[in-house]
């Protein structure tokens, strides 16, 4: 019984000390990459600062409007933004290289899930990126467009066409990356659809109000009254 | 072009649908070349952009009854009328840029450019705008008019008084539109890359006046009598013919940064022709809807007004914004207004929002200006209105060296009182609290 027993137990020590002797190396291993993607991450981070900080790359993101995409108060430097996200960006990848120095199934799965889609990834972001710039710009330009022409509420006019470009972004980003592809693209033609049936039901109202004023009085629009009048004569 | 290989004088009109006036400015320009040139030879051009309503068809087949001339001498040569529509970007300066053209094929020793809308054109027009060219030897020829107190707003309330303050020369009607330029000046033009730019369209104007003006070329202005014009297409947009116009002052700053940076003061431009009083066409304008316009402004803009505005500018312009709609005080004084154009400028070249929507942006708060400055004079007379306008353009220039430190981004010298931004209305408001 007691020789079983023992038997039993050099057994499991033996086992524990073959798996110990198996993982150890690629353990160290894995902590030592772990240890050098941090430094790296973190050298590169301090470089990111020090370089952008040199060349005013804050100002040129903030007058482009692209850190107001991050921080619309403003007070986040987007220097700091990217130098994190490479921060990140390397320590994820350490962590994958140590992960496969394990030489295990689901590490190579993982890694080579995460090669795959990285590349995916960063293609889908700048396309957000992009959208939500464009949605900017031009939600800012309708702002002022709707401002100087007195149309009725211009702020919300404005948010529109910026939700609009946005969404736009996320659209193409979801196709590229193929996720939902067909919820998004449908819900994407519904809104372009509804767009394009109001501007053209306004298009007809008022279209037919001035083939009225046409048919009618022999004018092709009406008569400038009072408040039609440009607001200044001449420069 | 056949059959014509040069020309002394060239006289440019450029023309989008102005068939109902461009007769009279065709004959005009012509008995005012067969009256007072009759040596020279001479073509009329009028540049088209594409009119619809027989524009060209009037330039080309306008009569002139030669009898009621009474020319003292008989013209030499026939003078040619020529239309051509011009290609490129749809405008005034596209149309200029065809005319200066011709005018270096034909070697024209000087070319005069007049508005096709005008009605008040005389052919003493051509004489005034060519003679100190062909004469004197000068190189350009602005205009100088009466014009109604609420006419010519723009050039009354911006680009007079900063293109004074700036290059020190006092062109009183800078974007006038109406010039005498000599074939030294035309060739100088032309040699320019920027055509493509608002130069293209309303910013022509001042683009030729601040050329010649910081390129040291002879400038000089000739008195026209009165500009009665046709209102503008109402199609066009305030805001754009804004926009061109300041845009183009903005961005020469940048260039000519060397020439107005080192000027200080203003001093008279030689002005030829005999100044007369002259009665004017009334002009109506609606105050109430610029001052709606300005307060939609106020409550919509704040984040392009806050980037572009030095803070007690913003400040100043907020308290504008939130009084009474109905206050018959409303006011944005000259020292406000000043301020406001030079922060733009400033904030033109720092950039702290795109170009396109800073320079839209400016128009509420143009609006705002036109409106005080309406109700400020609506009870004064020509002489007091012009000592008003000189009251603004004195602001402008008192404040230069401000302008120039922030454009070069220097700090505020230690002795610097803060600036006195608030408006004189502000100051009655405090007074009754």
């Amino acid at each position: 019984m007691l020789g079983l027993l023992e038997q039993i137990i050099k057994q499991a020590v033996e086992r524990i000390s073959s798996q110990i002797l198996t993982y150890v190396p690629g353990l160290l291993a894995a902590i030592f990459i772990l240890a050098v993607a941090w430094v790296a991450a973190r050298a590169v981070r301090w470089l990111i600062i020090k370089i952008f900080k040199g060349i005013t790359f804050d100002r040129f993101l903030k007058r482009s409007g692209l850190s107001s995409i991050i921080d619309t108060a403003g007070r986040l430097q987007t220097s700091q933004v990217v130098a994190k996200t490479v921060y990140w960006i390397i320590l994820i990848a350490g962590i994958l290289v140590a992960l496969n120095s394990f030489n295990s199934d689901l590490s190579s799965r993982l890694t080579e899930m995460a090669v795959f889609l990285f590349p995916k990834l960063v293609a889908a972001a700048a396309i957000i990126v992009a959208g939500t710039w464009i949605g900017r710009y031009f939600g800012r330009t309708t702002l002022i467009w709707a401002v100087n022409e007195g149309m009725p509420w211009p702020r919300k006019l404005s948010a529109f066409v910026r939700a609009l470009f946005t969404f736009g972004g996320i659209v193409a980003a979801a196709d590229h990356l193929d996720f939902a592809r067909d919820v998004f693209l449908a819900a994407f033609i519904l809104v372009v659809g509804g767009i394009v049936l109001a501007a053209s039901l306004a298009l007809g109202l008022s279209g037919r109000e001035s083939v009225r004023n046409y048919l009618h009085e022999g004018k092709g629009t009406a008569e400038e009254n009072a408040d039609d009048r440009p607001l200044w004569r001449h420069l | 072009m056949e059959g014509i290989d040069r020309a002394d004088i060239v006289i440019g009109v450029p023309s989008y649908n102005n068939g109902r006036t461009i007769g009279h400015v065709i004959a005009a320009a012509q008995a005012g070349v067969e009256k007072y040139f009759p040596q020279f030879r001479a073509v009329i051009v009028n540049s088209d952009g594409g009119s619809t309503d027989g524009t060209r068809e009037a330039v080309l087949g306008t009569g002139l009854n030669k009898e009621q001339l009474l020319l003292m001498t008989t013209p030499l040569f026939p003078v040619h009328r020529l239309s051509f529509p011009y290609h490129g970007i749809p405008g005034k300066g596209s149309a200029f840029r065809l005319i200066f053209q011709i005018a270096r094929q034909l070697d024209a020793r000087a070319c005069v450019v007049v508005d096709s809308d005008l009605r008040s054109i005389t052919p003493e027009w051509i004489d005034l705008l060519l003679r100190p060219i062909l004469h004197t030897g000068f190189d350009f020829v602005g205009p100088y008019y009466h014009r109604h107190k609420y006419d010519g707003t723009i050039t009354n309330s911006i680009v007079y008084p900063l293109t004074r303050a700036l290059y020190g020369m006092r062109l009183r009607q800078p974007i006038g539109g109406d010039f005498g330029i000599s074939r030294r000046l035309i060739g100088r033009y032309l040699t320019r890359n920027d055509w493509e730019t608002d130069t293209a369209r309303f910013g022509i104007d001042i683009w030729m006046s601040t050329i010649a003006i910081a390129e040291g070329y002879r400038v000089c202005q000739s008195f026209l009598g009165a500009k009665l014009h046709d209102a503008k297409d109402p199609g066009l947009h305030l805001s754009d013919m804004l926009h061109q116009v300041v845009g183009s002052v903005f961005r020469l700053m940048q260039e000519y940064e060397p020439v107005w940076t080192s000027s200080t003061g203003s001093q008279e431009v030689d002005l030829f022709g005999f100044r007369y009083g002259v009665g004017l066409d009334p002009i109506e304008v609606n105050t109430e809807r610029m001052i709606a316009a300005f307060r939609r402004g106020c409550e919509e803009l704040g984040e392009i007004w806050s980037a572009a505005l030095s803070p007690e500018t913003y400040a100043a312009i907020r308290r504008i914004g939130a009084r009474n709609p109905g206050a018959q005080d409303f006011s944005l004084d000259d020292d406000l207004w000043s301020q406001v154009v030079l922060d733009f400028a400033v904030a033109y070249k720092k950039q702290p929002v795109e170009r396109a929507h800073l320079l839209r942006s400016l128009t509420p708060l143009y609006l705002a200006r036109i409106a005080s400055f309406v109700r400020e004079t609506r009870l004064l007379g020509s002489d007091e209105v012009d000592e008003r306008i000189e009251h603004l353009c004195l602001a402008f220039e008192h404040k230069k060296p401000e302008l120039i430190r922030r454009w070069n981004n220097k700090p505020e010298p230690a002795s610097h009182q803060p600036r006195r931004v608030e408006s004189t209305a502000d100051s009655k408001l405090r007074m009754e609290v």
